[in-house]
């Protein structure tokens, strides 16, 4: 895959999308600035993010792969959902022949912080036509939010911007999936390579991008003794919602902390879509 | 989850995982969005609630990891507490790619 091939159809993408409607298209009188320059600017600061989320989606294709989805499904479960974190989790709980319900649990827990993000994003949406809230929220990955956000805070956020970040991460998404897909099938011994590793290891970082917050010590501490108390007693699957909804009644429980260390955008925005 | 659901040995049908793939996306799209609709519905989420919604990411992602330290043996369950380790000074991708060399290492040397 070529970036500047990515860059184009996100581009054209984000051009018809914003001629959907007519407030993104020109400088007007208040000073805003033209869609191009707009798009330039997503352009910019989205492609370091890509290319620290390009792996991701290659490591996802190849697992899925692994895991005994095809082509087309694996591509299918990137495009509908795009949320890596979420994808790898399902796969993972697949392998394990858990019951559909908790897979879908997972997949929905593991998204749920999007709920804050569209609470909190939904306000500089307010120039969207309602077909772009639609798509908008639709690519509503984490890098997505982290830039919206700063952006909004530093100047008005506008549809050519929001559209070129999001479908830069989301073009970028499907394609490295395809190619770790096609990648994957030729791999023979994943364990080898210590690919049944790369889940554990990346939900272990991921989860350490979350220690500034308030009650991460006393959520994750008890999840962990749960988690591994009902591995032990009765072995998977349980052990993921029984362990997770431990640590989710810990913060339930002990309420809203103040939040010390980085904002958001900083704080979430390696965690890719 | 009914038998036509599932193949002979176990696994899950091709249907099944469509299923799973569709839903999936649905739910992922609700929480998306979700956030926007009760906004514009109530007003705000209640403190408590949200308090609990930012748990869920570090809760559920530690209830995935740590059944390595069960069942794991010796190479992985030392590089995951060492990858936590690393964790706090190095970028995700680097701690992905320093813990997959570390356990391929291990068994090629026949750990």
């Amino acid at each position: 895959m070529h970036p500047s091939a990515v860059c184009f159809f996100a581009i054209t993408l984000t051009s018809t999308l914003t001629r959907l409607s007519d407030t993104t298209e020109h400088s007007d009188a208040a000073g805003n600035r033209p869609a191009r320059s707009e798009s330039a600017d997503a352009l910019r600061e989205v492609l370091p993010v890509l290319l620290a989320v390009l792996p991701f989606g290659v490591v996802y294709g190849a697992i899925a792969v692994q895991e005994g989805l095809s082509v087309a499904q694996a591509m299918g479960f990137s495009s509908v959902v795009f949320a890596g974190a979420s994808q790898l989790a399902a796969l993972q709980l697949m392998g394990l022949g858990a019951p559909i319900w908790s897979v879908l649990l997972t997949v929905f827990a593991l998204n749920f912080r999007h709920v804050l993000y569209s609470a909190s994003l939904g306000r500089h949406f307010s120039s969207f036509s309602f077909l772009q809230k639609l798509t908008g929220f639709f690519l509503l990955v984490d890098p997505a939010f982290g830039a919206a956000e700063v952006r909004a805070a530093k100047t008005r956020l506008t549809a050519s911007y929001y559209f070129t970040y999001a479908l830069v991460l989301y073009i970028g998404w499907l394609l490295a999936t395809l190619g770790g897909a096609g990648f994957g099938r030729l791999i023979e011994d994943p364990e080898a390579f210590g690919l049944d590793f790369v889940l554990p290891v990346y939900f272990l970082a991921l989860v350490m991008t979350f220690r500034k917050r308030g009650l991460f010590y006393p959520v994750a501490g008890t999840s962990l003794a749960v988690s591994v108390l009902i591995y032990w007693l009765f072995g998977p699957p349980w052990h993921v919602s029984l362990g997770g909804l431990a640590g989710i009644a810990v913060a339930a429980i002990v309420g809203p902390q103040p939040r010390p260390g980085a904002p958001e955008g900083e704080e979430r925005g390696v965690e890719g879509p | 989850m009914t038998n036509e659901l599932v193949t002979a040995d176990g696994a899950w049908s091709a249907a099944t995982i469509w299923l799973v793939i569709i839903a999936a996306g649905a739910l992922t799209y609700l929480t998306r969005i979700g956030g926007y609709l009760v906004i514009s519905l109530f007003g705000s989420i209640p403190p408590r609630a949200a308090a609990a919604l930012d748990a869920v990411p570090a809760a559920v992602l530690t209830a995935i990891v740590s059944p390595v330290l069960v069942s794991g043996d010796w190479p992985e369950r030392i590089a995951i507490l060492l990858c936590a380790v690393l964790s706090l000074r190095l970028p995700l991708i680097a701690v992905v790619v320093i813990g997959t060399v570390l356990v391929a290492g291990a068994r090629a040397f026949g750990f």
